[in-house]
This record gives structure tokens, C-alpha cells and sequence, in this order.
């Protein structure tokens, strides 16, 4: 069961310090891997790797956060070419990442070779250049431990890593960094055959490159293809001309550069010029996001965008026609398409346009770039964040209807280039290129099975394609609101189905009846979701709004987008799903209080029981989410969680047993001496609804214990979680024992803290019922109003937290905060 | 109000040099150190002095806890190397407490039970935070308005005299201004150097290239906090810290910063005895209690106590050591009681030198002393404001 991975990767260096590089370094550390960044040596007389120092400096400021806690960067040490060559033989790693020139990248080649160790890898994060080219630039021996390794900007965030052999490149090579970029990095790998642009940034480059063309053919501003092109479709919010400005426009002009020079022969080579429009945006040094200006620029408070035509910018307002938007709101994919092409409004043609050309290169092209469909569908997918890849959605439409249409626009001659269709394509008998048996392969005239590495067996369920099975494990069990199934042993997996997974009766109902079900003919339960977030906390309003029937999003480039408002926003999300406004207009204050008793209920019931519990954490795990997180025996996360409680931004305090949970770790860390100092921390993450921005963080803060393990990889959390389970199980497991005598804090504590809550709201920093809110906050975390390091019971915080959270949802501020965020999706200061 | 049977003459003054906390030059120095090298280097100034002759140290300490605890005045005054005879105690009135101390061993003499006493005050704001390793509040202060001024932050007590006297924003950053800009002529134009004891700060840090301990020592004998460059500009930029819509910024509060100073005070039997010069007379001394919520102003009630107290005025004074706590208080007691600002702190105050909270009443008093004898003045003051709601004052006359 256990997969070891052969070639250990114990130290890293990456050479090139500049952005890419930098956040390469970052996320090895991310990974638990020491790591060296190269620079060239700085001109400060005894500080040789300043240059390298300095872009160290420079990861804090960079967003989103390239590293999962500031202070990993001391394990990134700074080094430079002249003085530290040497320490390359420590590195079973080293990565390339300097500027794209093939004599600058072969000049430093000749320098390092000699410093390698026999076995170490060498990879080249080249994005244009060819890895034989570079390879050639390489001792004979040296050639067969060299290979390409593409990392998407921004390399924490983005799933996709290209992996890309040369001509010498050691099969074995190859399989044991996927091994290790798959467990030890996270990243979703694909193979690549060594063509410009590799995949991802061919096809993602070419869908863009044809929007421009069809946008200026249709006379449709970039605001308004940008509406088009966004999440109404499956694809990031930046969609295409935004995208383009966070990429920067200059290294969007560079990659562009790479087709036209090196795809001379490609059909489509005519598209391939810079439009002028973005070419002089480029001389003018408006180069999107980091200049300030690009395509789009802020005025004021309001965001303008170009119009090629005067260069001149305009008030950015366009939006999809409702008749258009009435087409996209078609689930089913052949009626949309076939109403998008029948349709003569310009928004309509633009994207049936877009999506035929895209098609039509992806059908010609797959066999020279790609092994098989699946890879470039999921390095379009984790690369560029579409939530379905080119070939799934042909595959959706109907694979022989699509076909006939794009064969009668070349026929047309509509299409950007006359190239046709591959005889593969044109098959009458063909459904489809994704299936259970694996997914087309031009080349080898087959379906591709999933890659046998041992890796992938970490995998029960991956990311999987349109047309392979997506089904989870066997059922045990099911309601509305939650499913128990396992896969064929006796683990038990819980999953829920409400909406953004939020807790309302049906699944505390769900998660009791799930606890029953496990303790009579399971070995324990895990709590994972299809997909994330883990959850988003309570929903006391009643049945749980099942989710919605579409696949789970792959969330990758969107997510990176979305990162850091949703981590902000954390609270408006959480207070949606808290839906208690109409309950409490209703007057069902009493049937509240019986919810949060059961809310508490269902978290002692994951700590108590005799089976173990292990909560499997990815994405989001707020308020309710996080209480269940805290009260499994152990969680497993993955580094992109998000966990906090974040109750007090509407106005509440946590009341699932939060808040007793942090008195126990403050018990627990304090051992027998003072319980303050711990307390404090605790009690301001809970007062200030911060949510973890890793699982790092989450340890940080206290919601996760130094006994939870992290994982890198989402597709293996249950993997790893089922293991743990299985470890906790196989030890004899016994629920802890009744937690009797927890020591509290006490009034002195109460009144401390409450005295810099009076600071703050004289200096306005927080309104008078902030401080109502934190000051029940405290009181709940003190133990009350009793001596310090008095002794209470699991009972007495529980009763305490249902009080204070009763108390606040009675008073009509709260109230107020909680009608205003449901209503308008924005925080109430009040 | 003349009981007094004899005066107290200060025979010695000196201090450290001040550092910044919690990061500066002292950031490893323990107060006690500090305290004994303030004692060694007092004495040393008066060597004709009889060790055994001395009745008491009082020590100043504003949070007289961790290394700073146990009677920091007795454990200094040991490490000192003085005899074990002599007895010593800690006193606290917070950000007075140097000057209470100094007070309280003038009294000694002057009740004559008393003819050779050390006031002295010590604080390491960088090994003990502004109010402990624990606050720990009392929750009776919320059951009323009244005693709600207790839970306060010095700052936001600030910001309170600052609106209650309309203290503007510009008015405390040039005042804050002016005070580095003193600090730093004095600082060059030698004017500490009569009181500052230079001190050797010796340093054990591992070094982990070799596996040892290395030792660095480095002589400090220069305030750390005057800040070359102090601008209305660069104040202009800091940010309110105790307020989102106040006018109290780092720039314009007191520095945080460790400190030790110490004073002998001796009777005239005891200055014939030894042979000793008196720098100066003790006069009178007075604390006062205000709101705690607008602390700050304390000295605008101490300063008139003393006065009447001592039968002196205002126009007495030469020079007047006014801690700046903060420009906000400074400005409202300046304003308020009608003070020349140009005999207001002369080398710069608090806000440039630095506020080691209980060790600064003793550390003022060496730098009038000294200040005024150079400048052949007469009649001088040391007056703070203390946390909770009080001020205090003393007066010095020099010979």
C-alpha cells in the first residue's frame, strides 16, 4: 500500500532568482525540501548574494503568498554563482529558471555541470525553448539526467507542472520526479512532447490569441468578451483580457513571440502576429497588473478599459446580452452550442467562434504535442483554470455533432486556418475521446490508460475527465443532506452534499446517523468532501440546498484569483450559509437554541465515539466546518486550507464547541503554568475571524494540532487521511477519556482582555457592539466570571457558548449584521 | 508646611546612557546591571565617602517584576559590591518612580533619621513589557463609567488631553521635532557627558559556525534615541496608533527604552564629615492625582503643590524637565500653565531621549543637575505625568 518514492529529493536548488524562480524556491520550502537560490553575485562588498537575498525578501510581498508561513523563508538560503557553486553537490534537485536566452542558459550549464552530483536532476523551467536545444548545450552523460519542468505562475497556486523529457532524457528519470512532484509538491503532472509552448501555454495562448481575432472581427469590446469568456462559461472571473494583464503583457507578447518564430509551419501561423494594439501597450510600458496599466486601468474607483481603435480608454461596463446569457444558461452542452451558432447576435458567433477555432487547433494539434487527450484537457484544466477541458466539452456536445460543424465552417471557410479535421476526429463511429478504458492517443491509436506510476495508486480519485466514471466507492448509506460509502474496506467515508458543504440539521442528523452506522460495522469514519471546501460552517435555516448537478470545479487558475478575497470575504460566505435571518424574524429563537445544542451534540459525538474520527481538509473549513475539524480525532489537511472561525464577523460567537476547544489547547499548552499568554493568541484569532491562509497557518493559529498532518497533494488527501484512520483504528482505539477539570483563565483574564477591547473602541477602532461581541467572546473563553485556574467541566464551556450566541443573536445589532450580509453580501459595522 | 529639621544636598549624579527598547543597545542588559553599574559609578563620583555611612537605596521601578523583581534596589545594591549593611528598597508610582525615590531619600535626611542615602531609579523596558509579563486586570472597573479610565492605554489617554485641549496633530510633530532637534545639539555639544556613566555591554551569543560562545562587548556611552533627520515630513507620514481618526503616532509619543541613574544625597554633617561638594539642594517635592483617562495632565495640579509647598513661582524656574510622555500632555500642561517652552527641557525630552519608565525620574534629575551647574542657573524642576491619573514634581536648587 505504502508508495515509497525511489530517488529521495533531500536538498534543491533553483538557479535564477527572478520571479519564477523566487516562488519555485518558495514552494519547495512549502514542501518541507531546504533550498538554495542562485543569483548572480551582487556588487556589495561581503554580501555576495544580496541579489539573491533580496528577492528572498521580496516572496512577503508578493500576492498571493507564495510561501505558507513568512518565516519558512530561512530555509530558502541566498547563494551566488561565484562563491557557492559548490554546494550544488548537496542538491538532488536543481532547477533552471534564468532569463529564456539558449547562450545564457548553455554558458551556465558549463559552469554548474562540474558541480553536480552523479545521480542529481537538472530540469530547465523553460516555457519556449527547446529541451534538446538545451540539452545539447550538456555533457553526453549529463544528457540522460535533464529534462524540462514547466511551473505555471503562480507555481504555490497553480496544479499544472509540464514535465518534459529530451531526447536523452533516463525513463527513470522521469518517473521518479513525477513521483516526487505529485507527493512532494502537490502538482498535477503532464507529460509533454518537447514542441514550442508544450501544451498548456499552446492551446491556453491560442484560445486567447483567437479571441482577439474574433473580437476585433466582431467588433466587441474586451469588457464585454471578458464578461463573456469568465465564470458564465467555466473559466476564471479574470477571463481573457484580464488574464492577460495579471500574466503581464509582456510576457504574453514573449510566448506569442515563441509560436511565431518556432511554428512556422502550423496552419494557423497567421494568427500568430502581436496584435498592434498590444504591441504598443507593451512600448508604452503598460504592462497590465504590475505597471498599473494594461488593457484595463483603475480610475478613481472605477476601472476602465482600451478601445484598440482611439488607444484611448473607456468606462469598463459591457455585459452579456440577456439573450445571449439566456443561451449559456442552457446546462445541456449541444442545445447551448447549437444555439450559439444558430444565434446572429455578435456575443453569441464570438463564442461559438472562439470555441470552434480552439477545437479545430486542439484536434489537429494533440497528436504532435501531447500522448493523449486526457493531458492536454487537464494541463488546460490545472493550467489555465477552465473547469472543463477542450475535449470534454466537445465530448459533452456530442462528438460526431461537433465534428459535422466544424468540418462545415472549414468548408465554409470561416474557421482561421482551412487545416482539416484528423482522420481520427472525422471516425463516424467515434463517441468520444475519454473513457473508462482511458483517453485517445493519436499516436499510438488507442486509448490511454491513467498512468500505471506507483504514485498515481495515492489517487482514488483524481481529477477525472468527462466520460470516466465519477462515481465514489459503494454506499452505505444516504439522505439529502450527507452520503456514507467506503471502497470496498471498512472505512467509512462521509461526505456532504449541501451546498459549499455547509452544517444544517439534515447533516448533523446525517453526521449522528453516519457515527451510528460506523460504530456498528465500520473501523471509523472519515469526513471528505468530492470537492472543496471542507465546509463553509452552519446553516441553521433549515434543509440543506442540495448542490448543484455539475462537475466539481477543478478550481485552479480561478482559485489563485479568488484566493485572497475569499479569504477575506471568509465571513460574508460564512454568514450566507448562517442563514439564520428568517428564523430569527420568525421568532424561532428556541428552535435555534435546539440547533446549536445539537450542533454541539454532533461535534462531542466525533470526539466521544468509540470509532475514530478523521477530518480530510481541503479549501475552506470555516465556523461549523472548523468545530467538526477541531473535534475529529485528528485532521488531515492539505496546504491549500483555509481554516478559521469566523463567527464573530456577523456577530455571533463560535457555539459547535469552538470555543471550548480553544480553552482545552489553552489548558493543554500551558501545561500547569500560566494559562494568559496562550489564551491570548487563541482568543485573538477567534475575536478577529482569521482564517488560516495555508494549513501552516491554520497549526499557527490553533486550529490545527501539531498532530495533524499536512499533505501537498488534494488528490491523495484520502489517501493519507484513510491512513491515519487506519493507524488510529489498528492501535486499539478508544475515545480520550471525558475531559473533567479543564483549568480556565478566569475573571482577571476576562477583565485584561476586556480592557484592550476598551482601548480599541475608544479609539474608534471598533464599534460598541464589536466589543459586545468580543467581550462574550471572552467571557466564554475565560470560563466566566470565576477565579483564575478554576476548574470546569466540557458541560459548563458548552453552556457558556450557548449563552453568549443566544445572547448576541437576541440583540438587534447582530441581527441587523446578519439581515444586511444575506442581503447584500457585505459586512455590517454597526 | 516647613518640618523639615536639616536639607538634603545630592553630592553625586549619574546615569546610564539610554537605549532603545525592545530592540536597542541594553536589549540583553538586565536591569539589575544596570542599576549596580549606576551605584558603582555614583559612588566612585564621592570615593571620600564611608560605604558603611550609607542608611538606605531606594530604587525607582515602574513594573518591579522578572529580572527586574525581588527588590531589585537590594539585589543591585549587592552586585554593587557595597556592604552588606546597607539596606535597600524598591518603590513604584509608575513613571514617576525615580523621582519618588530620590524624594524619598531626601526625606530620610531631611526628617533627620538619615545622613547618607542613594535615590536611584532602573528599568528594562525591553526584557519587561509596558505592564508586565501579565496584565491581569480587575473586572470591578467595568461594573462602572467611573473607574473605566483604569483599563486605558497611555496613548488613548493621550488622544484624550489631545482633543480636550485641542492639541493638533502639527502642533505635537513639531513639538516632537524640536525635541530630537535639542537632543541632538546637547548630544554633540557634549552636554551629557557630565552625568552619563559610559557602560560595557558584554553580549554572549552562540555562534554556530564554530560551536562557541562568542562575546561581544561594546563600550555605549551616547543616548540611542535622538533621530538625525526628524522631520515635520516624516512625522507627517506615521500613522495614529491609539486611534483611527486620532493625532497620537509613534513620532510624537515617547520612546520606549532602558535605563538606569542614581543619585546620592547626603546632610551637611555628613558632607563636612567626608569632605564631600553638594551639587545641589533638595527643595520640595509634591504628586497629585487627575482622571486617569486624561493622566497626562498630571502635572498641570503637581506643579502648583510644589510651587505653594516650596513658596516658589513659575518665574523661579530656570529649568524645568518635563517628561514627554507624550507631545499631546507636554503641550496641554505647557499651554495650560503658561510655561516658557525654552525653559522646557533644553537637551530635548522623552520623546527623542527616551521614557525608561521608573528609572527616568532619576535619570532627569542628573541631567538639571548637571545641566544647570554648566549654565550657572539656580532654581530647576523635574515633573512627569503617571499612569492611572497623577503627577508629580520636584524642585531642585543648585548651589
Amino acid at each position: 500500500m505504502v508508495q515509497v518514492m525511489k530517488h529521495e529529493i533531500r536538498r534543491a536548488a533553483v538557479l535564477g532568482a527572478g520571479v519564477m524562480g523566487a516562488q519555485i524556491a518558495a514552494h519547495l520550502v512549502n514542501a518541507g525540501v531546504p533550498t538554495l537560490l542562485f543569483e548572480l553575485p551582487g556588487r556589495e562588498a561581503g554580501d555576495g548574494s544580496g541579489p539573491a537575498r533580496r528577492a528572498i525578501e521580496g516572496l512577503a510581498k508578493l500576492d498571493p503568498a507564495p510561501l505558507a508561513l513568512p518565516s519558512l523563508a530561512e530555509h530558502v538560503q541566498p547563494a551566488n554563482y561565484d562563491e557557492h557553486l559548490g554546494r550544488l553537490s548537496d542538491c538532488d534537485l536543481v532547477i533552471e529558471a534564468i532569463s529564456e536566452r539558449l547562450d545564457w542558459k548553455h554558458q551556465l550549464y558549463e559552469r554548474i555541470v562540474p558541480h553536480l552530483a552523479a545521480d542529481a536532476i537538472l530540469a530547465s523551467n523553460t516555457s519556449g525553448l527547446s529541451i534538446a536545444d538545451l540539452a545539447s548545450g550538456l555533457p553526453a552523460e549529463r544528457q540522460s539526467r535533464f529534462c524540462g519542468l514547466h511551473f505555471f505562475n503562480p507555481p504555490r497556486y497553480m496544479h499544472l507542472v509540464e514535465l518534459i523529457p529530451g531526447p536523452a532524457t533516463s525513463a527513470r528519470l522521469m518517473d521518479d520526479l513525477e513521483s516526487f512532484l505529485v507527493t512532494g509538491l502537490g502538482k498535477g503532472v503532464v507529460r509533454a512532447k518537447d514542441t514550442p509552448n508544450f501544451i498548456g501555454n499552446r492551446i491556453g495562448v491560442f484560445s486567447i490569441l483567437a479571441a482577439f481575432h474574433h473580437t476585433q472581427a466582431l467588433g466587441l469590446g474586451f469588457d464585454e468578451v471578458d464578461a463573456l469568456t469568465g465564470v458564465r462559461i467555466g473559466r476564471p472571473k479574470s477571463a481573457t483580457y484580464r488574464t492577460a494583464d495579471v500574466v503581464g503583457l509582456d510576457t504574453l507578447v514573449h510566448v506569442i513571440g515563441t509560436m511565431e518564430r518556432a511554428l512556422t509551419e502550423d496552419p494557423w501561423h497567421a494568427m500568430f502576429p502581436v496584435p498592434a494594439w498590444l504591441g504598443r501597450l507593451v512600448e508604452e510600458g503598460a504592462l497590465g497588473q504590475k505597471s498599473g496599466r494594461g488593457i484595463y486601468r483603475k480610475a478613481g474607483r472605477d476601472i476602465q478599459v482600451l478601445d484598440p481603435d482611439s488607444m484611448d480608454y473607456r468606462p469598463a461596463d459591457r455585459v452579456i446580452a440577456p439573450e445571449v446569457d439566456a443561451i449559456l444558461k442552457d446546462r445541456d452542452a449541444a442545445r447551448r452550442l447549437s444555439a450559439l451558432r444558430g444565434s446572429e447576435h455578435p456575443q453569441a458567433r464570438f463564442l461559438w467562434n472562439v470555441t470552434r477555432d480552439t477545437l479545430h487547433y486542439c484536434a489537429c494539434h494533440l497528436e504532435s504535442i501531447a500522448d493523449n487527450a486526457r493531458d492536454l484537457d487537464l494541463a488546460i484544466r490545472w493550467g489555465f483554470g477552465w473547469q472543463e477541458g477542450p475535449f470534454e466539452l466537445w465530448q459533452s456536445v456530442g462528438w460526431q455533432q461537433m465534428a459535422r460543424w466544424i468540418v462545415e465552417d472549414i468548408r465554409a471557410g470561416s474557421t482561421l486556418a482551412s487545416a482539416p479535421l484528423p482522420d481520427w476526429a472525422l471516425d463516424t463511429t467515434r463517441t468520444g475521446v475519454h473513457g473508462n478504458e482511458g483517453s485517445w492517443s493519436p499516436l499510438g491509436r488507442l486509448q490511454r490508460p491513467r498512468s500505471a506510476l506507483p504514485v498515481y495508486r495515492r489517487q482514488p480519485f483524481p481529477d477525472r475527465v468527462v466520460g470516466e466514471d465519477r462515481t465514489f466507492g459503494t454506499t452505505v448509506f444516504e439522505s439529502d443532506a450527507v452520503r456514507l460509502w467506503t471502497t470496498g474496506d471498512d472505512i467509512g467515508v462521509l461526505s456532504f452534499k449541501s451546498k459549499m458543504h455547509a452544517i444544517g440539521e439534515d447533516v448533523l442528523d446525517g453526521v449522528a446517523e453516519a457515527v451510528d452506522e460506523a460504530e456498528r460495522s465500520l473501523a471509523g469514519l472519515v469526513l471528505w468532501q468530492t470537492e472543496a471546501p471542507f465546509s463553509v460552517g452552519a446553516n441553521l435555516s433549515g434543509p440543506s440546498a442540495p448542490k448543484s448537478g455539475r462537475p466539481p470545479p477543478t478550481a485552479l487558475g480561478s482559485m489563485v484569483k479568488r484566493l485572497r478575497r475569499e479569504a477575506e470575504s471568509a465571513i460574508l460566505k460564512a454568514a450566507r450559509r448562517l442563514n439564520v435571518a428568517d428564523a430569527l424574524m420568525a421568532g424561532r429563537l428556541e428552535k435555534i437554541e435546539s440547533v446549536v445544542s445539537q450542533f454541539q451534540a454532533t461535534s462531542q459525538l466525533l470526539r466521544y465515539c468509540r470509532i475514530p474520527t478523521v477530518a480530510a481538509v481541503d479549501g475552506m473549513a470555516l465556523g461549523g466546518g472548523c468545530e467538526f475539524v477541531m473535534h475529529c480525532d485528528r485532521a488531515v489537511a492539505t496546504l491549500e486550507s483555509y481554516i478559521g472561525l469566523v463567527e464573530v464577523g456577523v456577530g455571533l460567537v463560535p457555539a459547535g464547541g469552538g470555543c471550548k476547544e480553544l480553552v482545552m489547547r489553552t489548558a493543554a499548552d500551558a501545561r500547569d503554568g500560566d494559562l494568559f499568554p496562550f489564551l491570548r493568541g487563541y482568543f485573538q484569532a477567534a475575536a478577529t475571524a482569521e482564517v488560516g491562509r495555508s494549513a501552516h497557518h491554520a497549526r499557527r493559529l490553533g486550529y490545527l494540532r501539531a498532530s495533524d498532518p499536512i499533505v501537498m497533494n488534494r488528490s491523495e488527501l484520502l489517501h493519507v487521511a484513510k491512513a491515519e484512520l487506519t493507524a488510529l483504528a489498528e492501535r486499539g482505539y478508544r475515545p480520550p477519556l471525558p475531559a473533567r477539570s479543564i483549568r480556565v483563565a478566569g475573571r482577571s483574564a476576562l477583565a485584561t482582555l476586556k480592557a484592550h477591547l476598551v482601548n480599541l473602541c475608544a479609539g474608534e477602532f471598533i464599534s460598541d457592539h464589536d466589543y459586545q461581541v468580543a467581550s462574550r467572546l471572552a467571557h466564554v473563553m475565560c470560563g466566566g466570571i470565576v477565579e483564575e485556574n478554576s476548574t470546569v467541566d466540557e458541560a459548563w464551556l458548552l453552556a457558556l457558548e450557548r449563552t453568549a450566541f443566544m445572547e448576541l443573536l437576541a440583540t438587534e445589532k447582530t441581527q441587523a449584521r446578519i439581515e444586511h450580509t444575506l442581503r447584500t453580501g457585505k459586512p455590517l459595522r454597526n | 508646611m516647613e518640618k523639615q529639621i536639616q536639607d538634603a544636598y545630592i553630592v553625586a549624579a549619574v546615569r546610564t546612557p539610554v537605549g532603545k527598547a525592545p530592540r536597542g543597545m541594553f536589549r540583553a542588559v538586565r536591569p539589575d546591571d544596570m542599576l549596580a553599574h549606576v551605584l558603582t559609578e555614583a559612588l566612585a563620583r564621592v570615593p571620600s565617602v564611608d560605604r558603611e555611612a550609607i542608611d538606605d537605596v531606594v530604587v525607582g521601578c515602574a513594573i518591579p517584576e522578572a529580572e527586574q523583581g525581588m527588590n531589585v534596589a537590594r539585589i543591585g545594591l549587592l552586585l554593587a559590591g557595597l556592604p552588606r549593611s546597607v539596606s535597600g528598597m524598591t518603590v513604584n508610582r509608575f513613571c514617576s518612580s525615580g523621582l519618588q525615590a530620590v524624594a524619598i531619600a531626601a526625606d530620610r535626611i531631611r526628617l533627620g533619621e538619615a545622613d547618607v542615602m542613594i535615590g536611584a531609579g532602573t528599568e528594562s523596558m525591553s526584557m519587561i513589557p509596558m505592564g508586565g509579563h501579565k496584565i491581569a486586570m480587575n473586572e470591578a472597573i467595568f461594573r462602572s463609567d467611573e473607574n473605566i479610565g483604569i483599563a486605558y492605554g497611555m496613548g488613548v489617554t493621550a488622544e484624550k488631553v489631545a482633543a480636550k485641549w485641542h492639541v493638533e496633530r502639527e502642533a505635537q510633530d513639531a513639538f516632537a521635532v524640536e525635541s530630537h532637534r535639542r537632543a541632538i545639539a546637547a548630544t554633540e555639544a557634549g552636554e551629557f557627558r557630565d552625568e552619563i556613566a559610559p557602560y560595557r555591554v558584554r553580549t554572549m551569543v552562540p555562534d554556530l559556525e564554530t560551536g562557541e560562545v562568542r562575546t561581544i562587548e561594546r563600550l555605549v556611552s551616547d543616548d540611542e534615541g535622538p533621530r538625525p533627520g526628524t522631520s515635520m515630513d516624516v512625522l507627517a507620514k506615521l500613522r495614529p496608533v491609539f486611534a483611527a481618526k486620532g493625532s497620537v503616532t509613534a513620532g510624537n509619543s515617547s520612546q520606549t527604552s532602558d535605563g538606569a541613574g542614581a543619585v546620592v544625597l547626603a546632610s551637611e554633617a555628613a558632607i563636612k564629615r567626608f569632605g564631600l561638594t553638594p551639587l545641589a539642594r533638595f527643595v520640595g517635592y509634591a504628586v497629585a492625582g487627575v482622571p486617569p483617562e486624561i493622566m497626562g495632565i498630571g502635572p498641570i495640579e503637581a506643579i502648583p503643590k510644589v510651587l505653594r509647598q516650596t513658596g516658589r513661582s513659575l518665574a523661579d524656574l530656570d529649568w524645568i524637565e518635563l517628561n514627554e510622555a507624550f507631545a499631546a500632555q507636554s503641550l496641554a500642561v505647557i499651554r495650560e500653565l503658561d510655561i516658557d517652552p525654552s525653559r522646557v527641557n533644553p537637551q530635548g525630552g522623552a520623546i527623542a531621549l527616551g521614557h525608561p519608565l521608573g528609572a527616568t525620574g532619576a535619570i532627569r534629575v542628573s541631567t538639571l543637575v548637571h545641566g544647570m551647574r554648566r549654565r550657572r542657573q539656580h532654581l530647576g524642576m523635574v515633573t512627569m505625568c503617571v499612569g492611572t491619573g497623577m503627577g508629580a514634581a520636584g524642585v531642585f536648587e543648585v548651589l
